[in-house]
């Protein structure tokens, strides 16, 4: 197996861990202020070094940390899963004002949704950290891939992701106009309920 | 069902509007092209029927004024039965359909039967208005994105685009949508609404309902141009 990351592997885990738990301070101070909280549950994964080389290979990147840490920018992944569509925009606005990352990317497939139905905003984070990185800096500054989307979203995308690795379903176009359809009636519920907290807080 | 009529005939008129109403049909008769123009922008009408010769403004040209403000209602035209022309003309400006005169009662009250079978089983399958498509067997509303709607929803914004830009008052609303036995209030709707502007906004469509809580409410095309697009690099 090929050490993609080099001498930079140990750090990736530790980042992601400490990207986490700022994710959990903005939280805390969400609910101090006495307003929901910002989200449901927080997942995060290191890419596989497997899937690196994989990904560095297919995009024509070089084999090296310097492929993986800087061309690629999802060697850390962390998603955001929240209770409503008002959460995911919340959580965005502060990561924009957070002053230990800077947004470098984005891209909203909740308001403009794949063909297929996928719906979810996805952020590039540059996250100062105090670790070596690939330029000679002692503390260097990481991409940290963000995905943030409601339950129901992400509920969507476990189904559509089995169907896409099960390569022998018999009428894969069927099952896909059907998981469509069913990713615009989450997007509904989603809406619905936003609406329904809206108007319950009307007045506040 | 709804109808405005538009015959300068008053004996002609009299006798359709008397037929119609026996058959339980609720009719509003006008007597020349310019009043059906200023009914229609007021009102909701689920047929109109329109003669072609009428003082002050023909039949025609109140039919392309309607349909220019985007009113996209079911419109019967009356024609002589030698006019080939007329008919050609009316359909071209936007008629769904023409009855030669003269013609006898019982065929205009089979066409409205034949009519309303039609609406209550499909109503208009595909609906645009702006930059949004109303698929409304699908129960599904597309711009730059899609998302379903519940059937209550589907009727609302169906009748929103049939008559786009008119203020359209809560209790017509809640006729269309809802049957008579349902124990409908104006602020059950309102919620309806909102439901409907949070879909439309989630679309990214450039359509608004524009109304306060109580109505009327009014589907406007805000196209300003801008199309937002959804990837920034920054």
């Amino acid at each position: 197996m090929m050490e993609i990351y080099g001498e930079f592997k140990p750090y990736l885990s530790q980042i992601k861990d400490d990207v986490m738990k700022k994710l959990a301070v903005l939280n805390q101070q969400e609910i101090e202020k006495n307003k929901n909280k910002l989200y449901e549950h927080l997942i995060g994964r290191v890419k596989t070094e497997d899937s690196m080389v994989e990904k560095c290979q297919r995009k024509g990147f070089p084999l090296s940390p310097e492929g993986a840490l800087r061309e690629c920018k999802d060697a850390i992944g962390i998603r955001i899963v929240c209770n409503f569509i008002d959460d995911v925009y919340r959580s965005i606005d502060l990561l924009k004002h957070a002053d230990w990352c800077e947004v470098v990317k984005e891209k909203d497939y909740i308001t403009r949704s794949k063909p297929n139905g996928y719906r979810s905003y996805h952020l590039i984070l540059k996250v100062d950290t105090p670790y070596p990185y690939i330029d000679g800096n002692t503390s260097g500054c990481y991409f940290v891939e963000v995905q943030l989307r409601t339950i129901a979203m992400d509920s969507w995308a476990s189904l559509e992701h089995e169907m896409k690795y099960k390569h022998s379903i018999e009428n894969p176009e069927q099952i896909g106009k059907e998981l469509k359809r069913c990713a615009d009636q989450l997007a509904s519920c989603d809406v619905q309920m936003q609406t329904i907290r809206q108007l319950i807080h009307e007045n506040d | 069902m709804r109808i405005l009529l538009a015959e300068d005939e008053k004996e002609l008129s009299r006798v359709l509007v008397t037929a119609m109403r026996s058959q339980g049909y609720d009719v509003v008769p006008v007597y020349n092209g310019s009043e059906a123009v200023d009914k229609a922008d007021h009102g909701v009408y689920d047929l109109m029927i329109f003669d072609i010769m009428m003082p002050v403004m023909t039949g025609i040209e109140a039919l392309k004024k309607i349909r220019s403000t985007g009113d996209q209602t079911y419109v019967i035209m009356l024609t002589a039965m030698s006019e080939i022309d007329d008919k050609v003309t009316g359909l071209d400006a936007g008629a769904d359909d023409y009855i030669t005169k003269p013609f006898s009662l019982k065929e205009l009250l089979a066409r409205l039967r034949s009519l309303e079978r039609r609406s209550e089983d499909y109503t208009n399958d595909v609906l645009k208005f702006g930059d949004i498509t109303l698929d409304s067997n699908e129960q599904r509303l597309e711009s730059f994105n899609s998302i379903s709607l519940s059937a209550k929803e589907t009727k609302l914004l169906n009748l929103f685009i049939l008559n786009a830009n008119k203020k359209i008052d809560s209790d017509i609303l809640i006729d269309h949508a809802w049957d008579n036995d349902d124990d409908i209030d104006r602020d059950t709707l309102w919620i309806y609404i909102s439901y409907l502007r949070q879909k439309l906004q989630s679309v990214n469509a450039h359509v608004e309902i524009y109304g306060e809580k109580g109505g009327p409410y009014q589907l406007i095309n805000t196209n300003g141009g801008d199309s937002n697009d959804s990837e920034v690099s920054l």
